[in-house]
C-alpha cells in the first residue's frame, strides 16, 4: 500500500510539472452544471462557453450530473478541483451541498465564478470571485409586480424542477410580487411533456378562475403552451415564463405569451470565461458582480431573439 | 432373500388420493423392506407421482394408512418423512447446477465449526465427507469445488442418493432415475442403486421401463389406473408379463407382436 | 467397491491448478479493473486522477457504488430485485433530514429510527414478494414510485421546501454522526503533507493543511460491508442458503432451507445498505434532497453484473460487484481526467457492460458446465 502511494504520489508530481507547462499555452476552466442531460435550456451555456473558450484561446470543459443529483454535482466539483483547472465555473443550487467543494477548490487555489443558481451573498460566503446571474426571487417578484399591474391576482406556477430550492423562490417572488400567498398555486410537474401537460390541464379545470400561468422555463413552457391551445384558453389566460426557447418566442409572437423573462444564460456562461483569462493574464477584475437579467422580452423586437433562440439566446 | 425375514420399514394400506372428483389413487398397497429394491412400475398417468408425493408427505392420503416401522404415522410435510427416513430423489429437483457438489450435498445441513461468535461452514470436513461417499458410489470427482452442473444427469442422480444415504436415510424412493440417461449412464445408476441396497436401505425404484426394473429389482408392483395390480417377487414374472399389466390388458401383446418384440 | 471400479471420465481434460485458480465468478470483474486502471494510466495518469484528491474522489464514488452494489449483489444471489434501492437513498436522506432538522430531535434517534424504517420497508418488500409470488422486479417498481413520491410529498407539506439542510448543525457533538460522516485518519495525511507527498492548501482557514484530510467513513463502510458479505456469503451456512435460494427455490425448500426467510433477510439487508449510503451522503453535505439516489438501483445492477452475478439468481460474488462498482467509479470520474466529453460516458458504460457480461458469461459455462 505504501509503495503503491508514494508510485501514485511520483505520477502526481510528473502530473503537475507537465500540467505546468501546459498552463503557458492555454488557460484551462472548467464549468460545472447542476442540470440533467434532459435540460435542453443549458445548451445556450455550452455554446457560450464554448465561443468564449474560442475567442480567449482558452480551454473550456462543460459537466453536468447525468440525472440532475445535486450530490454527485458535488462529488464533480470534487474531481474539477483535483484535475487543477485555473478556475472552475459553477452553480450554487444547493448551497448545504455545494459550499463543501467549492469552498475546498477555492483554498486549493483555484479561483471561482457562481453563475446562475445562488445569490451574491452565497456566493461571497463560499469564497468566489463573484456571481454572474439573475437573482431568483427578485426576478420573480418584479414579474409580480408586473403581472399585478396587469390586473392578475390569482395565478398557477409550474415548477419542473421542484427538488431547486431556486425554483420555488421564482414562485415565491412571483407571488409577493402580486401581493398575494402562494398556497397550493404551485405544482410539481415533473420534466416529462406529456406529464406537465396533463397536470396543466387537471389544475386548469379543477381552478377555472385561475388569472395567470408562470412556466419556470422551456421544458415546463413547451407543454404548458399545448395545454392553454387544447382547452381553448391561448391568448385568453395571462402567460408569462422565465427563460426563452424556440416555441416560447414563437408563442410570444402569437400573443399567447405575454412576456418572457431572459436571463440570457449566453452571458452566464460567456462573461466568466473572459473575466477569469483577462484576471488571470492581465490581474483586472470587475469590482462587482454581474446580473445577467432579468430581462423582460415582449411581442416587440422579437426577430433578433427569434434568429438566436435555444442557441444564444 | 434375507430381506423377507424383515418387516417392512413402511407399509402403505389401501391408500386412496381424492384431488376434488378426481380419483388419483383408488386403492395402492405398497411396501419396502430393508435391504430390498421393490420396484413401482406404470404407464404415464397410472398415479406414480401422486403416489411418491404421498409416501413422501406431501400429499395426506384421502383415506388408508401409512404404517412407518409398525407404527401408523401422519406426515405433516416432506420436512416429517424426511427426518423419519424417508428420502426422495426427485428426477429435475435433486440438485442445483450452479452450486459446487459440497455445497449442493449438505444444502441444508451444513456441517459448522466455531470461531469466535461467528459459526463458519467446516469446508474441510464437508468437502472430505462428500469426496469419500462419492467414492464409495464409485464416482471419483475431480473436485468437491466443481460445479454440479458440470456432472453427467447419472452422476447428479448418485450425488443426490449419497446425499440420502449419508444423511440416514432407510427408505430412498427415486423418481425416475434413469429415465432420461444415456445406456452407460444407467447401468451406473443401477450398480449404485445396488449398492445402497446392500447397506440395508430399502429402496423405491419408480420407473416405467421393464428392463431397468428387471435389472436390480427384488419385487415388482404394478400401478394402473390408480390401482395396485398385485405384486410379483423376482423369478416369478417374466418381463413381457409385467409390460401388459402395465398397459392393463392383452392388446399390448398384439401391439408388440406387431411391432416385432421391441418395445 | 474399489477405487478402480470409479473410472475418471476421459473426455474431461485434465486442467492444471493455474488455471482452475483463475476461473473464478470475480475473473471478468478482475480483468476489467485491470483494463480499466491501464486505459486511464495511460491517458490520464498526468491529469491529476492519481494524486492524493484525485484518488480520494473516484475512491468515494466507487465506495458509494460499492455499498449498494453489495446489498443488490447479495439479493440477486438470493434469486431477487430490488428497484426501489434509489428511491430508498432518497427517502433515508429525508427521513434523517426530517427528524432532526424539522423535529429537533437528536441525530443519533433520526439515524437509528430511519434504519429501523427502512429496514422495515425491506422486509415488507419482501413479504410481498414471498406471500404473492409476484416477480420482485413489479413489487420493487412500486416501492420506487411510492417511496419517491413520499421523499417529495413530506417535505413540501412540512416544510414547503424539497431541500431540507442544517443537518450539520444539529449533529454538531453527536455521537453517531461521525460513524457516517466522519473521516479517520486524518494525522496521517497531515504527515504526508508535511513530506510533500500530499498537496495543501495555498489559501484559506484550512492554508497549509493537507487538501486530502482523512479517509472518509464512506470509504471504509463499503469495506466492511464488502468484507462481512463476502464472508457471510462463502463461508457460513446461511451464505450457502443465499446461494440455494436464488439457484433454485424449489430444490433448496426440498432439503429444508428457508427459502422464504433468507428471501426476505435479503431484502433488509439491500435497505440497511441504501440507508448506509444515504446517512453518509447526508452527514457528508448536510442537507438532504427529494432527487437524491434517481437511477442509483440501475448503477447497482450494473456494477454487480460487471462483478459476475447471474440476473437470474444463484450465482455471483461480492468480491465482484465490489470491483464492479471500482470499475463504474473510475470510468465515470476517470473520463473526466482523460478529457473525455461527459455525454459520452454512457457509451462507455455500454460497452464495457457489454464486454463484461459477455466475458462473465463465458467464465460462468466454464465454471458450471451450463450450454
Amino acid at each position: 500500500m505504501n509503495t503503491f502511494f508514494k508510485r501514485v504520489a511520483a505520477t502526481a508530481v510528473a502530473a503537475v510539472a507537465l500540467t505546468g507547462a501546459a498552463q503557458a499555452e492555454g488557460e484551462r476552466y472548467v464549468l460545472v452544471s447542476h442540470a440533467p442531460d434532459s435540460d435542453s435550456w443549458w445548451n445556450t451555456i455550452k455554446n457560450g462557453l464554448a465561443l468564449a473558450g474560442e475567442q480567449m484561446d482558452v480551454t473550456v470543459e462543460y459537466r453536468n450530473p447525468p440525472t440532475g443529483d445535486l450530490a454527485d454535482m458535488a462529488r464533480i466539483i470534487e474531481q474539477a478541483a483535483a484535475s487543477g483547472p485555473d478556475g472552475i465555473i459553477t452553480t450554487l443550487a444547493d448551497p448545504d451541498v455545494l459550499s463543501g467543494p467549492i469552498r475546498a477548490a477555492v483554498d486549493a487555489g483555484i479561483d471561482v465564478i457562481i453563475i446562475n443558481s445562488g445569490t451574491p451573498d452565497q456566493a461571497r460566503e463560499v469564497g468566489a470571485l463573484m456571481y454572474v446571474g439573475q437573482p431568483e426571487y427578485d426576478a420573480g417578484y418584479a414579474a409580480g409586480v408586473r403581472a399585478a399591474g396587469d390586473g392578475v391576482s390569482s395565478f398557477l406556477c409550474v415548477n419542473h424542477y421542484i427538488s431547486s430550492p431556486s425554483s420555488t423562490e421564482r414562485c415565491q417572488g412571483f407571488a409577493d410580487g402580486l401581493g398575494i400567498d402562494l398556497g397550493n398555486q404551485m405544482i410539481d410537474s415533473g420534466q416529462d411533456p406529456s406529464e406537465i401537460q396533463n397536470r396543466v390541464m387537471a389544475y386548469l379545470n379543477a381552478n377555472p378562475d385561475t388569472d395567470a400561468v408562470l412556466t419556470l422555463g422551456p421544458t415546463s413552457a413547451d407543454p404548458t403552451i399545448l395545454a392553454l391551445e387544447q382547452m381553448g384558453l391561448s391568448g385568453d389566460i395571462y402567460f408569462g415564463t422565465f427563460d426563452l426557447g424556440g416555441d416560447i418566442v414563437q408563442a410570444i409572437r402569437d400573443g399567447v405569451i405575454q412576456w418572457g423573462i431572459d436571463q440570457q444564460p449566453y452571458l452566464q456562461a460567456y462573461l466568466p470565461i473572459v473575466v477569469l483569462t483577462n484576471y488571470h493574464r492581465f490581474g483586472v477584475l470587475p469590482g462587482n458582480n454581474i446580473n445577467s437579467g432579468p430581462g423582460f422580452v415582449t411581442a416587440d423586437a422579437l426577430d433578433l431573439v427569434a434568429e438566436l433562440a435555444g442557441e444564444y439566446r | 432373500m434375507s430381506s423377507f425375514d424383515h418387516n417392512p420399514i413402511v407399509a402403505m394400506q389401501g391408500i386412496e388420493k381424492h384431488f376434488g372428483p378426481v380419483i388419483a389413487l383408488n386403492g395402492v398397497s405398497f411396501d419396502v423392506r430393508p435391504g430390498e429394491c421393490h420396484c413401482l412400475l406404470g404407464d404415464n398417468g397410472a398415479g406414480k407421482s401422486t403416489f411418491i408425493k404421498t409416501m413422501s408427505g406431501v400429499h395426506k392420503p384421502t383415506r388408508g394408512e401409512i404404517l412407518f416401522e409398525g407404527k401408523r404415522m401422519d406426515f405433516a410435510s416432506p420436512r416429517d418423512a424426511m427426518e423419519a427416513g424417508i428420502a426422495t430423489v426427485y428426477q429435475d429437483l435433486a440438485m442445483i447446477p450452479l452450486m459446487s457438489v459440497t455445497r449442493n450435498f449438505w444444502m441444508g445441513r451444513e456441517p459448522v465449526r466455531r470461531v469466535g461468535p461467528f459459526n463458519f461452514i467446516d469446508f474441510n470436513h464437508a468437502n472430505d465427507v462428500t469426496m469419500e461417499e462419492m467414492r464409495k458410489m464409485g464416482i471419483n470427482l475431480r473436485s468437491p469445488d466443481q460445479a454440479v452442473g458440470t456432472l453427467s444427469g447419472g452422476e447428479r442422480q448418485t450425488v443426490a442418493i449419497a446425499r440420502a444415504v449419508h444423511f440416514g436415510a432407510k427408505v430412498l424412493i427415486l423418481d425416475e432415475p434413469t429415465s432420461a440417461l444415456g445406456v452407460r449412464q444407467t447401468a451406473n445408476v443401477l450398480s449404485t442403486i445396488d449398492k445402497v441396497r446392500k447397506t440395508g436401505i430399502g429402496i423405491v425404484f419408480i420407473t416405467h421401463n421393464v428392463r431397468h426394473a428387471m435389472a436390480v429389482g427384488d419385487r415388482f408392483t404394478v400401478l394402473n389406473r390408480g390401482k395396485t395390480l398385485g405384486t410379483a417377487q423376482s423369478g416369478q414374472i417374466t418381463p413381457e408379463e409385467l409390460q401388459d399389466l402395465m398397459a392393463g390388458g392383452q392388446e399390448m401383446v398384439e401391439l408388440e407382436g406387431s411391432l416385432c418384440g421391441t418395445v | 467397491m474399489s477405487d478402480a471400479e470409479a473410472a475418471i471420465d476421459e473426455r474431461i481434460k485434465e486442467t492444471s491448478g493455474l488455471r482452475r485458480a483463475l476461473i473464478r465468478p470475480e475473473l471478468g470483474a478482475i480483468v476489467g479493473t485491470i483494463a480499466v486502471f491501464a486505459f486511464f494510466i495511460i491517458f490520464a495518469g498526468d491529469s491529476g486522477m492519481f494524486n492524493a484528491q484525485g484518488i480520494l474522489n473516484w475512491s468515494t464514488v466507487s465506495a458509494q457504488f460499492m455499498i449498494i452494489a453489495v446489498g443488490a449483489c447479495m439479493l440477486m444471489i438470493a434469486g431477487e430485485f430490488d428497484l426501489s434501492v434509489g428511491s430508498m437513498i432518497g427517502f433515508a436522506g429525508m427521513s434523517i433530514a426530517l427528524i432532526s432538522v424539522t423535529l429537533q430531535w437528536p441525530v443519533w434517534v433520526a439515524i437509528l429510527l430511519t434504519f429501523a424504517i427502512c429496514i422495515a420497508i425491506g422486509a415488507l418488500n419482501g413479504i410481498i414478494v414471498v406471500r404473492t409470488g409476484l416477480p420482485s422486479f413489479i413489487v420493487t417498481l412500486a416501492f420506487l414510485f411510492i417511496l419517491r413520491g413520499f421523499t417529495i410529498f413530506f417535505p413540501q407539506l412540512i416544510e414547503r421546501r424539497t431541500i431540507i439542510g442544517g443537518i450539520s448543525d444539529v449533529a454538531v457533538g453527536d455521537w453517531l454522526a461521525p460513524v457516517f460522516g466522519g473521516k479517520i485518519l486524518g494525522g496521517l495525511f497531515v504527515w504526508l503533507a508535511d513530506l510533500g507527498l500530499v498537496d495543501v492548501f495555498e489559501r484559506g482557514t484550512r492554508a497549509g493543511g493537507p487538501v486530502v484530510d482523512g479517509i472518509p467513513m464512506l470509504i471504509i463502510w463499503a469495506l466492511a460491508l464488502v468484507a462481512v458479505a463476502h464472508v457471510l456469503l462463502t463461508r457460513t451456512r446461511f451464505g450457502n442458503w443465499v446461494f440455494a435460494a436464488g439457484g433454485d427455490a424449489q430444490a433448496a425448500l426440498y432439503v429444508g432451507v428457508p427459502v422464504n426467510r433468507v428471501k426476505i433477510l435479503m431484502f433488509m439487508f439491500t435497505a440497511f445498505c441504501a440507508c448506509v449510503f444515504a446517512t453518509c451522503q447526508v452527514m457528508e453535505f448536510g442537507s438532504a434532497g427529494a432527487d437524491r439516489g434517481l437511477l442509483k438501483e440501475f448503477e447497482a445492477i450494473i456494477a454487480v453484473v460487471i462483478g459476475g452475478a447471474l440476473l437470474t439468481g444463484g450465482y455471483g460474488s461480492v468480491i465482484g460487484a465490489a470491483l464492479g462498482a471500482l470499475i463504474f467509479g473510475v470510468v465515470q470520474q476517470g473520463l473526466f481526467f482523460a478529457g473525455v466529453e461527459s455525454s459520452l460516458f454512457r457509451v462507455f458504460l455500454g460497452v464495457i457492460l457489454l464486454f463484461a457480461v459477455i466475458l462473465n458469461t463465458y467464465i460462468r459455462r466454464i465454471i458450471t458446465g451450463e450450454r
